[in-house]
């Protein structure tokens, strides 16, 4: 509690720093990704894919598996992924309620992890962890593995994204999500994924020929918006001694307000 | 155009960066600092230790122990504690362990001077018979909430007295005068609310969860049922039914609810049946200078003016 104003002992590096490694990791696939998630209309897909994740590890756990380590990890990846097959397949079909697809998709999935845990409390700390991780809590053992993970979908992104067709987007995202809900919980996820990249969107040129930024000029913004959204959100977090999570959330909203008006200025002079 | 503007964004984004690394704070060393998990701890630390420490409350008496969020200043203090006080007994297992880790904080690490977890010094009840799944393995070192009897604070009052002066030797002649002290007082006390509470003695009550057991057990209370039957996990329709079946045919006084968690269920179960719900504060309203005694004294006057 601090009465007297700021909080100043906040303010260690130790303490902000592997946090904010943690962030430019997730940025590193999200922002990329995000703009993908956007283009195809499917905002919702990360907290179904990460409630998926979620209901694999306390299913995982009702057949006599460990709720931690290399076990969980597993179960948690492949139901991430049988999850993305069952909405690239849904996309096939019905492609035209996808989104609604995948919201049911969604409340499916919370509600069987409910049920499944319904005489099993112990279950309801680690389901908690696994969605509502908590960004300041991050060393760097879990960032490293993190971090080439991550460096790895995006190389494989940008490399083949061609190659790999729509599947290969839906197999890359489960990987990417389930690795960034463990570090920093599902709001972080989804505010990373979509605030940054609908941000830079409306920035970007729908034709060519019209006014507006690059793809990789979008994508230079929406970095731009992710890094100062998480700065900004840590020091505030530290200084007034408020959960970093939620803090960053909002910090993230207001770079996404602010630095687009900036880019348009230039924008405009420039053409 | 476009790219210098971004590199201006760049430049101003770097004292941002900057200042992460920044930023000391001078230590204050002339007294010990103390981590509390609980403001139960924290205001016991308080009246054997007065200004010779240095403490924060990791919790306030309106937040649910079990489940905290990461805030720098937390990390920041348990970095800089001399002494760490916990309830233990798993209460905090789904935080402590990560903050310690974060903390990387030697004096306060498990098996050290700095760690001290108060339910390892009384006896816990609700310590499960056998180790059953189904029930959830959370409690298996029994009930946590240990501070919700008067015996046990006294209990652990000394066992910190001596972590303290052991700790901190040079005003050890303090802290033993400071607890001798605290002792008689809190003998007198603990006579004066027998006396009150003699008139709960064998009353049937219905409680929301295990929360208020060690209170219940020294005032001689019986427990007719309990709301949640699984800590943590919402009660089912054929438990809530038993448990209506339960108070028709018992005389109940009152339904006892912990005051941070949602009233609804018990008040819900109060227009079925008639019976009464109070609230009882869970903790020490630390932070706002209450003591032990007094926060035991609410809570007794409390049950007892139920009608």
């Amino acid at each position: 509690m601090t009465i007297e104003g700021l909080n100043m002992e906040g303010m260690d590096a130790g303490i902000l720093l592997p946090a904010f490694v943690a962030g430019l990791v997730v940025l590193l696939t999200h922002i990329p990704l995000g703009r993908e998630v956007i283009h195809r209309g499917i905002i919702f897909i990360d907290l179904a894919i990460a409630q998926i994740a979620g209901l694999g590890v306390i299913i995982a756990f009702q057949f006599g598996g460990e709720m931690h380590g290399l076990e969980a990890q597993g179960a948690a990846i492949c139901s991430a992924l049988l999850g993305a097959w069952l909405i690239h397949f849904l996309e096939k079909r019905a492609s035209e309620h996808l989104e609604a697809m995948i919201g049911i998709c969604f409340v499916l999935a919370a509600s069987a992890s409910v049920l499944l845990l319904a005489h099993n409390p112990h279950g309801s700390e680690h389901i908690k962890e696994l969605l509502v991780g908590q960004i300041l809590w991050v060393d760097w053992q879990q960032i490293i593995p993190a971090a080439i993970v991550s460096a790895i979908v995006v190389l494989v992104w940008f490399k083949f994204k061609h190659k790999i067709g729509k599947i290969g987007f839906y197999v890359l995202f489960a990987i990417a999500i389930t690795t960034s809900v463990q570090l920093i919980g599902v709001y972080l996820v989804f505010s990373s994924l979509i605030i940054p990249a609908l941000a830079a969107a409306k920035l970007e040129k729908s034709k060519p020929g019209m006014a507006g930024l690059s793809a990789t000029g979008a994508m230079i913004i929406a970095a731009i918006i992710g890094v100062s959204g998480y700065s900004l959100g840590l020091i505030v977090s530290a200084l007034f001694d408020l959960p970093s999570g939620a803090v960053i959330v909002w910090s993230l909203l207001i770079s996404a307000l602010i630095i687009p008006v900036l880019v348009s200025k230039s924008i405009k002079v420039e053409s | 155009m476009l790219i210098k503007r971004l590199k201006t964004l760049a430049a101003s984004l770097i004292p941002l960066l900057v200042v992460l690394p920044g930023a000391a704070y001078p230590d204050s060393q002339t007294s010990l600092n103390v981590f509390a998990c609980e403001p139960e701890w924290a205001a016991l630390a308080k009246v054997l230790g007065e200004d010779k420490l240095t403490i924060y409350s990791a919790t306030t008496a309106m937040q649910d122990p079990h489940h905290i969020q990461a805030r720098p200043s937390l990390i920041a203090k348990a970095r800089r504690a001399d002494l760490l006080i916990c309830s233990g007994a798993e209460l905090e297992v789904g935080w402590l362990p990560l903050l310690l880790r974060k903390a990387s904080n030697q004096k306060i690490q498990p098996g050290q001077k700095g760690y001290f977890m108060a339910a390892d010094h009384v006896e816990k009840l609700d310590v499960p018979l056998t180790l059953d799944r189904s029930l959830g393995d959370v409690h298996a070192e029994g009930n946590p909430h240990i501070h919700t009897s008067p015996e046990n604070i006294l209990r652990v009052a000394k066992v910190l007295s001596e972590r303290l002066l052991d700790i901190d030797e040079k005003n050890a002649d303090f802290y033993q005068n400071n607890y001798k002290l605290f002792e008689q007082r809190w003998r007198q006390s603990i006579i004066k609310w027998q006396q009150q509470a003699e008139v709960l003695k064998d009353i049937n009550i219905i409680t929301h969860h295990t929360y208020w057991s060690y209170l219940n057990h020294w005032a001689n209370m019986n427990v007719l049922a309990t709301l949640e039957s699984i800590a943590g996990v919402s009660p089912s329709s054929g438990h809530l039914a038993k448990v209506k079946k339960k108070m028709a045919k018992n005389q109940v006084k009152m339904i006892i609810h912990v005051a941070y968690v949602s009233e609804r269920p018990s008040v819900w179960l109060s227009e079925q049946t008639g019976v009464p719900v109070i609230a009882l504060p869970a903790s020490v309203d630390f932070q706002n200078g209450q003591s032990l005694e007094l926060w035991f004294d609410g809570i007794i006057n409390q049950l007892v003016t139920m009608p």
